[in-house]
């Protein structure tokens, strides 16, 4: 599951004919007077490019001319939005807006279906309509398998109150909305707000869309840009790289479990305890001792006051885990205290492999949480 | 039987001849499945662990009237292989394999509804009746027979809760893996009511995580149907979870208040479901309750 970027949806958006405002992004000084000249305008909107909500607000997005641009611009590129980069400043026609709404389709976990969210308060956030006007909020809900076409569409843009050329513009943004899911796995896409110009024209004012990372494989080109994409910090884009499931926390102690559930349980019972975790980290099934070496020089790296490793081997071996424990902590030269826990598969062997370098292994989870929790505070 | 399997259910191993697909199989078998065909396209005529192979599912069912299939098969090429083992008649399809598009998955979702067909997985460690046979990867060493049903989002965390159970010598009836995809075959509702029609189950343990609402569904499904006491754990009910953020399973993703394990404690609670604090709680609180 990853998110593009406001420009990339849009490009998407125009590729699939969704009406959008010029864009161009920004490169240097003359990109800017070329845009000028492009839209016939002076003044334009730039636009921070950040994959975080709440632009707006923390002035990321500001209405500027040809010649205040570029300062504004070097002000916010490359500053951080809700510990997210801005990468890049899209500048964008002006649109005159007559009315804000609100448009999004999404592969609905609950009934497996696609479903179609419009509402008549756009522009804000669509979560607060939820909860405070759940009468604004019109669904139409549609299976998997469909071949959509505008017919779809219509009695959803009539509850709109969408009329005449207005009405099979709306089913017609629906259904290439739609198109575009299917071809490239996308599980959502936002636009909020689809505004309405003075003279009727329905065009897409911002985007959100969130592609399926499990799909990949077959969308190439969206996944050649998965690095710029993914909302990691640089540690988990390191993680991703060698199949490791990794997200940064604040907490004191670092953790490595084998299992997305058993990493979740192991962040949780430290702080049960009286500690809180660093990090969550899964270094998933059937992990070799290469993969726990490189989770182990992950955690090396950050600033922790002590290590809980967390493994019931299914398919995973202990005693690759326990050589991958072995060399790290012969490498890496740890400085804090170190706690294993680990039973299933070949834990015998593990554990042995592990006594012989002097590490020592428990076997239940409880009371070896405990023992990190204990050794990390006891060093306060 | 216990529940979806039991030692005379013939099952059919899709990707039999791979790497994963024949060192689980030789599990499974060792664990007393019956283990009746294996099919890899291109690979019929062969034989692996004494078993053939077929290279169609419609070859092999009609060949040894198999009811049950399970899938070690790449991502992707799941689609197809969940397709060709509906249509070949197939009534327990177990999908083990993790990575599979979600689109892919709703897809084969609405086949099974259509069919008739219960679906357990994606990315699922699959399903084990304890004594008597297994579909997929959990460990048999871990599990001993007895009356406690287990359904549940995760692998290794479920492994967790069984053995605590097994070491506090509360066996268990069946234990279902659901996996940990946003979109899934069955889901705890489902199997609440299976474990509900047997006989053989007296507890029912739920083991959940953050995100999707499956857990709010099982709550109110324990109010209106569900006479047998049930237990839960919930992993991620933690200040450190941070919302947006995919904690490894792509369903374990939290938007807004309803996905977070705190609410799902609390519909769980109130619908009288005892929930326990860690893992090895799970058997102090049926202790407590009996």
């Amino acid at each position: 599951m990853s998110m593009l970027y406001e420009f990339e949806g849009k490009l998407l958006f125009k590729d699939s004919k969704i009406p959008i405002p010029r864009i161009r992004i920004y490169t240097d000084v003359e990109s800017i007077k070329q845009f000028a000249e492009e839209i016939g305008s002076d003044t334009m909107m730039a636009k921070g490019q950040a994959l975080a909500g709440g632009r707006g607000k923390a002035g990321l997005i500001k209405k500027v001319t040809k010649d205040t641009a570029e300062e504004y611009i070097k002000s916010i590129i490359g500053k951080e939005h809700k510990g997210k980069p801005v990468a890049a400043v899209m500048l964008e026609e002006l649109v005159e807006i007559t009315k804000e709404y609100y448009l999004a389709l999404m592969l609905d976990n609950k009934s497996g279906s696609y479903l179609m969210l419009a509402s008549t308060m756009g522009g804000v956030d669509i979560e607060e309509v939820a909860e405070n006007h759940p009468n604004e909020i019109h669904r139409t809900l549609l299976p998997v398998n469909i071949d959509p076409q505008t017919y779809h569409f219509m009695e959803l843009g009539k509850r709109m109150g969408f009329k005449a050329k207005t009405l099979t513009q709306f089913a017609s943004i629906c259904v290439k909305m739609f198109k575009m899911a299917l071809k490239q796995d996308l599980t959502l896409i936002e636009i909020n707000p689809l505004v309405i110009t003075p003279n009727d024209k329905l065009i897409a004012a911002d985007s959100k869309v969130v592609i399926d990372g499990n799909a990949y494989f077959r969308q190439s080109s969206i996944a050649a840009l998965q690095s710029q994409r993914d909302q990691h910090t640089d540690l988990e884009f390191e993680a991703t790289q060698a199949g490791i499931s990794y997200v940064q926390l604040d907490g004191e102690i670092g953790i490595i479990a084998g299992g997305a559930g058993l990493s979740m349980a192991t962040c949780d019972l430290l702080e049960f305890y009286g500690s809180s975790p660093a990090n969550f980290l899964d270094v998933g099934g059937g992990a070799n001792d290469e993969k726990v070496y490189k989770a182990l020089e992950l955690l090396s790296k950050m600033d922790i006051k002590g290590i809980f490793v967390n493994f019931f081997a299914g398919i995973t071996r202990c005693d690759d885990v326990a050589n991958g424990i072995v060399s790290a902590t012969k490498k890496l030269n740890f400085k804090v205290p170190i706690v294993i826990r680990m039973i299933g598969t070949k834990d015998v062997e593990g554990i042995k492999i592990l006594e012989e370098n002097g590490i020592h292994a428990y076997n239940k989870m409880e009371p070896s949480a405990l023992k990190i929790v204990e050794l990390v505070k006891g060093g306060n | 039987m216990a529940v979806l399997l039991d030692k005379s259910t013939k099952v059919i191993v899709q990707g039999m001849t791979g790497k994963q697909g024949s060192f689980h199989a030789k599990s499974m078998i060792e664990y007393g499945t019956q283990v009746v065909a294996g099919v890899t396209p291109g690979k019929g005529g062969l034989e692996v662990l004494g078993v053939p192979i077929y290279d169609t599912m419609k070859e092999a069912v009609e060949a040894t009237q198999a009811t049950a299939s399970v899938v070690f098969i790449p991502a992707p090429f799941v689609y197809s292989a969940a397709l060709e083992a509906i249509d070949s008649g197939i009534e327990l399809l177990t999908i083990i394999t993790e990575g599979v598009p979600v689109r892919d998955t709703a897809r084969i979702r609405r086949k099974v509804l259509e069919q008739n067909v219960i679906l357990v997985g994606p990315n699922c460690p699959g399903l084990i009746t304890p004594g008597e046979a297994k579909i997929g990867i959990i460990p048999g060493v871990i599990c001993s027979k007895g009356n406690v049903g287990i359904v549940s989002r995760s692998g290794t965390l479920t492994y967790e809760i069984i053995q605590n159970l097994t070491l506090s010598d509360y066996g268990q009836s069946t234990c279902i893996g659901l996996g940990g995809d946003p979109i899934r075959g069955i889901d705890f509702k489902e199997s609440l009511r299976l474990f509900e029609q047997d006989p053989e189950t007296k507890h029912i343990v739920l083991v959940g995580e953050i995100g999707g609402t499956g857990e709010q569904e099982a709550a109110q499904l324990v109010k209106e149907e569900i006479s047998k006491p049930v237990y839960a754990f919930i992993a991620g009910n933690g200040t450190w979870v941070k919302p947006g953020k995919q904690m490894g399973h792509a369903g374990a993703i939290v938007h807004g208040k309803s996905g977070t394990a705190q609410e799902k404690l609390r519909i769980l609670n109130e619908a009288g479901i005892l929930t326990a604090n860690t893992p090895s709680d799970i058997p102090n609180k049926i202790k407590e309750n009996m």
